[in-house]
């Protein structure tokens, strides 16, 4: 799975066009979460930054495909507004933004609730297997 | 005269005369493919349908069992009854089932032969399968209620079942003069759609506001000490529409001991209700075809393998969605596409070679209590402990800020546009 470059600081991922949009379209704005998320995503970064100081294995994009499954009842290119599409995302993003979603950094209970069973090797299977699909 | 004898007939038998005879003909035609027959085109039928012939491009041939030409939805039909949307932005057809190489019959399947393994349909055709998917949804057991009969439901409906149930709830909920009493008798556990009741007396409410109404009452009737989303629907009743809904529970009303259709009458043990619509919601059971088959339990539903969700009966057969033992899962449609998706994958491993993964199942269930106020339920699952087991899990909390509550009313919209796209294409 193709890693790209981990920013370095919250503001650099807050920054980043693809998370501002996820975190947009996906936030709940719980009260407590949202007043703390600046701080939240810093710890996120760090988190991530610290994962993936780990050699990635090679991702298991049939896996994926399986496991994407889950995503699909949701995750369409045919919607738009309150759900995003994921098609296309680069693995780097979806890897970031679902292991935010795990560490409970951005705030939708749904995301939350899906995130937190997912393990590192399948959040890489559905990292690889969206970057690489275009559509349902 | 020439005597074909049997030894003549073989002779004779060129390509030509091979090609030409019926026996041979289907295989020639690529029927000589593994085959999954599906029963029922709702969440649950639809997406294993298109899932494995999809995902098995043509390796498997699919054949889908459902009566109707078009779908109705009932997840989403309680935001029709409130006034959010048109009924045909909840009926969808099969056009593009069929574009994902699945073969639809619009004929209602009449029996299951487990031991011939085929589908009667009610022509009296018979549809041969390898594998079987059984996703007819529920039956109303309209005798569980003391006076109700389906005879009666066209005067009281129950509307749990889309279609023209759900149209008539809906002419005669919108035709209410003010000083109305709406009587709803809700259904004992298990059943489809655990806030479904709930979200469907916020909508009646809703539209009684709208409309202007300060007299009119729901009276909610239930069989159950507690239901789905409690606390938060009774927030959102008392914050949106004080002093409209009341909510009994069986110490309240001692029970339900009779309901009248002809006069709206509607008897528990404590008082009588005259209502000026009665929605009669009484308990359900698997579809006649799964319990006809052997299928079902005692509980009137079909248990399952959590690993696989084949019958427990059967291991050429699936039960999918509402009408299978979904251990800690609701009966809801998410359900019935995430049970769908692990038996697609069940049964492209079996019939196709696929590779094979641990089954894993989720669900959310969404609940508009008012314009804009919408909250949810939801959780991930696993099999353990012998069932469908909860691994996690979320509800919405009490007092939430407006914007959680907006922004949950536009994922559900989004998510039924993708419910929908998953399932019917």
């Amino acid at each position: 799975m193709a890693r790209g470059k981990l920013p370095a600081s919250a503001s650099a991922l807050k920054s980043r066009p693809d998370v501002k949009a996820m975190a947009h379209s996906l936030s709940t704005a719980q009260a407590g979460v949202q007043k703390g998320r600046s701080a939240a995503l810093g710890s996120a970064a760090l988190a991530l930054a610290i994962g993936a100081a780990e050699p990635a294995a090679a991702a298991d994009i049939e896996f994926g495909r399986y496991l994407a499954t889950e995503c699909l009842t949701c995750h369409r290119n045919t919607v738009g507004g309150a759900i995003p599409n994921i098609f296309g995302m680069s693995a780097t993003t979806f890897g970031e933004v679902v292991r935010a979603y795990r560490a409970q950094r951005l705030p939708n209970q749904v995301m939350q609730t899906i995130a937190s069973r997912l393990k590192d090797d399948e959040i890489d299977a559905l990292a690889a297997y969206f970057e690489v699909t275009k559509r349902p | 005269m020439t005597i074909v004898t049997r030894r003549n007939f073989v002779a004779l038998s060129g390509a030509s005369l091979l090609a030409a005879s019926p026996l041979f003909a289907p295989r020639a035609l690529g029927q000589g493919r593994p085959k999954l027959v599906v029963i029922g085109g709702g969440p649950g039928g639809g997406t294993v349908a298109r899932y494995v012939a999809k995902d098995s491009a043509g390796a498997i041939d699919v054949t889908l069992i459902e009566p109707q030409k078009t779908y109705t939805t009932c997840f989403f039909s309680n935001i029709y009854v409130g006034g959010f949307r048109d009924y045909k932005s909840i009926t969808h057809t099969y056009d593009k089932v069929r574009k994902s190489g699945v073969r639809v019959i619009h004929q209602a399947a009449l029996a299951i032969d487990r031991d011939r393994k085929q589908v009667v349909l009610a022509s009296g055709r018979r549809i041969p399968y390898d594998r079987l998917a059984v996703a007819p949804g529920i039956d109303i057991k309209f005798d569980s209620v003391p006076g109700y009969s389906e005879a009666a439901s066209r005067t009281m409906p129950h509307a749990w079942k889309p279609g023209v149930q759900t149209r008539l709830l809906v002419r005669r909920l919108n035709a209410l003069d003010d000083g109305a009493t709406i009587v709803m008798v809700a259904p004992p556990n298990p059943y489809r759609c655990p806030p479904g009741p709930y979200e469907r007396v916020s909508m009646f409410a809703h539209v009684l506001k709208k409309k202007g109404h300060k007299k009119s009452r729901i009276v909610v009737l239930d069989p159950k000490t507690t239901f789905s989303k409690q606390a938060l629907f009774v927030e959102g009743w008392e914050k949106h529409y004080p002093g409209m809904v009341e909510w009994q529970d069986p110490q309240m009303h001692g029970g339900i001991k009779h309901v009248d259709a002809r006069t709206g009458e509607i008897k528990t043990d404590l008082a009588s209700y005259k209502a000026t619509l009665a929605n009669i919601i009484p308990a359900q059971m698997a579809g006649k075809i799964a319990r006809d088959a052997g299928l079902a339990d005692q509980s009137g539903f079909c248990p399952i393998d959590p690993e696989n969700m084949k019958s427990k009966f059967d291991a050429n057969v699936f039960v999918i969605g509402d009408a299978c033992i979904p251990g800690d899962m609701p009966k809801s449609a998410f359900s019935a596409n995430s049970q769908a998706k692990v038996a697609a994958a069940v049964i492209r491993a079996e019939l196709a070679n696929a590779r094979a993964f641990p089954a894993r199942y989720s669900n959310t269930c969404w609940s508009l209590i008012a314009p804009d106020d919408d909250v949810k339920v939801g959780g991930t699952y696993e099999p353990g402990d012998g069932k469908i087991k909860q691994v996690t899990a979320f509800v919405s909390q009490k007092g939430e800020a407006a914007d959680v509550r907006r922004q949950n009313y536009k994922e559900s919209v989004d998510w039924y546009a993708g419910i929908v796209a998953d399932v019917f294409g």
